[in-house]
């Protein structure tokens, strides 16, 4: 498959200097092609073919996420992300303060990419979905303005960070809600948890994000993740299309379901919690 | 969640030394937790029971990585502690 590796272009802070290199490196050892940001903002036809006949590794500095902003205005399929910023933290100690990278620093930018590549060549298991799950017949419907947010009426029950579980046999499906997916707009990546982790309830199960934001996962029962959607890999944008459906994201094992039951809402609950959520907005 | 939201203390700690007014957390926040203000602080955790529990998404906006929340394990296990089957909300 052909790759092309869009990062942050590097000139307003170390970490992002650190992604740029990063880019340089994976391109040298994989033939991938580097895309320029500046460029690509400025004359995004020069790269439109390439987009279309590649997948794209996007690889961020900081959090303001230049690179995956860019990405997300694209048509093209974002196979892996990285964050600089993440791996500065597992190192435990400041990145050195110029943009001119020292030697510790080009050293986290080879060891970025070496995660990268190893991560390509392996990627997560993941389970083709399980059709005894049948979508929501019923909806309550929450209008505001003018959106309008459906719910599930039976079956499906809901924390406060708008992620909803159904339980069939002891596995939950978990994804979020058609309220999330739609405050978060057109969802470009989905950040799977990986298989046989265990969670608790609250914890985190990955992350999807748009343009507009990182949305974490919270888990909304403790249990431990026996699969991941492939079709959303694929296509996250599944997810705006049928939250509560094809659009699940992972399945898990329960270890604590009535007791994490006390904790959840039923549609009807989670329908006036998204009411507030519009109203506050 | 059970509790009532007062005693859940879950909401983001601005870092000065590092916050560089970009605005972006504000700009994101749809529950309105911050203010801009007048004077050197143009920021403020103005609402912090708005604040959804468990919600970290505007520190992922934040570039200078400015803003943190409590240990998440920690605020679990009270909230587990507090939570009283039936209590409401």
């Amino acid at each position: 498959m052909k790759r092309a590796i869009l990062s942050c272009n590097g000139m307003d802070k170390p970490e992002g200097s650190v992604a740029r290199e990063v880019a340089i490196r994976f391109a040298a050892a994989t033939g991938s092609e580097i895309i320029c940001p500046v460029l690509l903002n400025r004359a995004p036809a020069r790269y439109k073919k390439s987009l279309t006949e590649s997948a794209l590794i996007v690889v961020d500095g900081c959090s303001t996420r230049c690179a995956s902003r860019l990405a997300a205005g694209l048509e093209a399929r974002v196979e892996r992300k990285d964050l600089v910023t993440d791996a500065v933290k597992a190192l435990g100690r400041p990145l050195e303060s110029s943009l001119s990278l020292g030697p510790e620093s080009i050293a986290l930018a080879q060891s970025i990419a070496d995660d990268l590549l190893r991560n390509l060549n392996a990627p997560e298991a993941t389970r083709e979905p399980d059709t005894s799950f049948e979508p929501p017949t019923e909806y309550l419907i929450v209008a505001h303005d003018k959106f309008e947010f459906r719910i599930p009426a039976v079956d499906y029950f809901f924390n406060e960070n708008d992620v909803w579980v159904r339980v069939l046999d002891g596995v939950a499906r978990i994804g979020i809600s058609d309220y999330m997916q739609q405050s978060l707009t057109d969802i470009n990546f989905f950040d799977p948890p990986k298989a046989e982790d265990a969670v608790e309830q609250f914890g985190e199960l990955g992350s999807v994000e748009s343009a507009k934001a990182v949305f974490e996962i919270v888990a909304p029962a403790s249990g431990t993740v026996t699969a991941v959607n492939p079709a959303v890999i694929a296509n996250p944008g599944l997810i705006n299309e049928d939250p509560y459906g094809s659009g699940w994201l992972v399945e898990l094992k329960l270890t604590h379901w009535s007791d994490d039951l006390g904790l959840l809402h039923d549609g009807a609950t989670y329908a006036e919690i998204v009411k507030r959520k519009a109203e506050e907005a | 969640m059970g509790v009532p939201r007062d005693k859940i203390p879950w909401f983001p700690t601005i870092d000065y030394q590092k916050c560089n007014f970009c605005m972006e957390c504000d700009t994101f926040c749809p529950h309105r937790v911050f203010e801009q203000r007048e004077g050197d602080r143009k920021l403020v955790v103005a609402n912090p029971n708005n604040c959804v529990v468990f919600c970290r998404a505007c520190s992922k906006t934040c570039g200078p990585e400015a803003l943190s929340f409590p240990n998440k394990p920690e605020i679990i296990a009270l909230i587990k502690q507090l939570h009283t089957p039936g209590s409401g909300q």
